[in-house]
């Protein structure tokens, strides 16, 4: 420690650092891809993935036309779930509209629908759903019982009830119901939004420093300056402090810019502490400079270093569990999410931000983002130093 | 195509198999019945928990995505005929999988509630839900058409622009003008290679579709192969138009990556639904090709809506082939006025 705090201070490590600085001052694309991708990533992945459902356009097959049916028609498109999307005349008609996904969703009113209610009976109407995705229409069909649920309670309140069902069971062998009450824990409003933007926080962090790491690296064996460097009096680890410092102080600005996007643009609560997500931050920027480093040392030019980049950012991103939830994925593939710093990282994100737990309860995501970084960090420095000797 | 097989795994959004915690206070025969419930779901699985840590650390440290919480008086209550109420704390801090989680939950207990003798059919109106084009709700059979379309517009047109580029680069362009080559020629020998490496690729996208992930093409062909063809066609012209703008192989790569990975993958309804982009955003998606044809694949490989449901969308992909083929040719030709 003391020793890297010397050579931090020496006077030609400080000079190497002063060099980097204008190299990277003078590099328009990547001071650009500093501050550009967090502002602008963030909002538009934030914004625009969204997975909630809302507004789904529901088709309405009434054969029973009476003040009934057209009751149930009002309860079901008065919420913000479903919203009228026509009237069709016959189920084929709204079968057709469905599979040329004019519409969601469809309910067929029977026509005995009135009838049926004003004797007492119990009566069925039919819900069709479009199903092609799948996570759509299985929150439509809670929706869809949820809304029946209520509108039960509110027609056996005005009187109407299924008396069959009273000779099947008198009152007294009736027994209690659990009701269930769910209470939506840090997120109480279900802002989609939230999950997302700490999940892109960390995609960012890690693909953005090793993008940058790995064009700052490759540009100075693209120019042939490298021996230049090699010749000077500077050892190999003074180069690479040197090399990294800069970017890492940079990438550090880029990430405190992101976290208030974060908190401006989406509100995201902070509920735990700041250095603590800041910690898991830095880790995360360090390994992804690492990352880059290897990268580069594995390719001969900026192309071919962006190619290999092409190649490893997406299963990274996508299997990390920043965009969606680990568990949506197949079992044996699960397993592979804890050997990405990523997920670790979106973990820590969100247990820092929104639920507000600390290092009592994250230290296996720590230790694991601790040891990806050790690995890294080794990793990357003896690349480069075989590369340069 | 490996590295699409694993995007393709991890893009899910319907989670099954979710960890829950559940603490019962009660321990009567009517609690571990509800227990057995919940126990007996595929789309939840218990974890332990001992009863005496709070319920908000299993959240908390990931353990659970909820925590079913089932009161002392449980037991009493459903025996006296009383409605209890029994709370469940959802992980929120993913919206999405809250709302999944919750309606498992309601679900099982709606479940749990007729099984008891005596109780109440669940009201006069009763709804009967039917799943249509995908029974067994397998986010596969969504995601699998998204896949296939995003890798076609992302390798073919990488490819045309990089070799595009690479002529620009190296200036062997210039032999192209002063040969007697005219820009349509050169042109369309570029698109019409790389349309052919494109439907190459989806030749063996086919085949993993067909085979992985259980698809068939349902009722009428024709518009699908019309429309891949053209597709085929319309993101070569991409690339050899990103190509032929800018003559510089790394930032025409990032262009690519930017207009063939960034926007088709967002805008385009591939996972996320188009209705939920913000108003000021969703009208650039009416401008992303890939999204007419993902929902040509999909109506080809799901609903079968055949030409009357489609017939607009594959003008569009045509239409927006012919823009960028315009384009590029007219870059070509200011390239060859410049020279």
């Amino acid at each position: 420690m003391k020793t890297l705090r010397k050579m931090l201070f020496a006077p030609r490590v400080r000079a190497l650092i002063g060099k980097e600085f204008g190299q990277i001052r003078r590099d328009r694309r990547l001071v650009i891809s500093l501050i550009l991708p967090p502002v602008l990533q963030l909002t538009l992945f934030g914004f625009a993935l969204s997975a909630s459902v809302s507004n789904l356009r529901l088709g309405v097959v009434d054969e029973s036309s009476t003040p009934e049916s057209r009751e149930l028609v009002a309860t079901l498109t008065e919420s913000r779930s479903f919203r009228l999307g026509g009237y069709y005349a016959s189920a084929e008609r709204l079968g057709e509209a469905i599979s040329q996904a004019r519409l969601d969703a469809g309910v067929v009113i029977p026509y005995h629908y009135a009838r049926d209610l004003q004797r007492g009976r119990s009566t069925t109407v039919q819900f069709l759903l479009n199903a092609m995705n799948a996570n759509t229409a299985t929150i439509g069909q809670a929706y869809a019982e949820g809304i029946l649920q209520s509108y039960n309670r509110q027609l056996r309140a005005a009187g109407v009830q299924a008396n069959v069902e009273r000779i099947a069971a008198p009152a007294m062998s009736r027994r209690g119901q659990a009701r269930l009450m769910p209470a939506f824990l840090y997120n109480p409003g279900l802002v989609d939004s939230w999950f997302i933007a700490t999940g892109v926080f960390g995609l960012l962090l890690i693909l953005n420093s090793s993008l940058i790491s790995s064009a700052a690296m490759v540009k100075e064996r693209e120019a042939g300056t490298i021996e230049q460097l090699l010749m000077s009096p500077a050892s190999t680890a003074e180069i690479i402090i040197a090399k990294i410092t800069p970017l890492f102080v940079l990438l550090s600005m880029m990430m405190l810019l992101a976290i208030a996007v974060l908190k401006v643009v989406f509100r995201v609560p902070f509920h735990g502490s700041l250095p603590f997500v800041l910690f898991g931050g830095v880790l995360c920027i360090l390994s992804g400079i690492s990352l880059g480093t290897v990268i580069a040392t594995f390719s001969k030019s900026a192309q071919q270093a962006q190619l290999t980049a092409f190649f490893v950012n997406p299963p990274l991103s996508s299997l990390s569990g920043a965009l969606n939830p680990v568990e949506a994925m197949p079992d044996w593939l699960q397993p592979v999410t804890l050997i990405n710093p990523i997920h670790h990282f979106a973990a820590i994100a969100r247990g820092g931000m929104l639920k507000g737990s600390g290092i009592a309860t994250l230290w296996p995501n720590v230790l694991a983002l601790l040891i990806f970084t050790l690995v890294l960090v080794s990793l990357s420095i003896w690349r480069f130093r075989k590369q340069l000797s | 195509m490996v590295l699409l097989l694993l995007l393709s795994l991890g893009l899910s959004l319907r989670v099954s198999n979710l960890p829950v915690v559940i603490q019962d206070f009660s321990d009567s025969p009517a609690s571990r019945e509800l227990v057995d419930a919940f126990r007996a779901s595929i789309s939840l699985h218990v974890v332990a928990w001992p009863v005496d840590r709070p319920p908000e650390e299993a959240l908390r440290s990931n353990t659970a995505r909820a925590v079913l919480i089932i009161p002392t008086h449980f037991g009493r209550d459903i025996a006296r005929g009383v409605d209890t109420p029994v709370q469940l704390l959802v992980d929120a801090s993913d919206a999405n999988t809250a709302k999944l989680t919750a309606g498992y939950a309601s679900q099982i207990a709606r479940a749990y509630n007729q099984r008891t003798p005596g109780a109440q059919r669940s009201g006069p109106v009763q709804a009967m839900i039917r799943l249509w084009f995908n029974p067994g709700l397998s986010s596969k059979k969504f995601y699998g058409p998204g896949i296939f379309v995003l890798a076609l517009s992302m390798f073919p047109p990488l490819l045309a622009a990089l070799a595009m580029a690479r002529e620009g680069e190296q200036k062997t362009i210039l032999q192209v003008y002063v040969s007697s080559i005219s820009a349509h020629e050169f042109l369309l020998g570029k698109i019409l290679a790389f349309t052919a490496v494109a439907l190459a690729e989806c030749l063996v996208m086919l085949a993993l579709l067909f085979t992985y992930f259980g698809l068939r093409v349902v009722g009428d062909p024709t518009p699908f192969i019309v429309a891949t063809i053209l597709y085929a066609f319309c993101v070569a012209s991409f690339g050899t138009m990103v190509g032929a703008m800018i003559p510089n192989q790394v930032a025409a790569m990032q262009v690519v990556a930017l207009g063939g990975f960034l926007l088709v993958f967002l805008l385009s309804g591939l996972i996320f639904p188009i209705e939920n982009i913000p108003a000021g955003l969703r009208w650039i998606s009416n401008f992303i090709w890939g999204r007419y044809y993902i929902e040509i694949v999909r109506d080809a490989l799901l609903q079968g809506g055949g030409w009357p449901a489609v017939w607009l969308k594959v003008a569009i992909v045509a239409l927006i082939g012919a823009i960028f083929y315009g384009i590029a040719w007219r870059g070509m030709r200011r390239m060859q006025l410049e020279v």
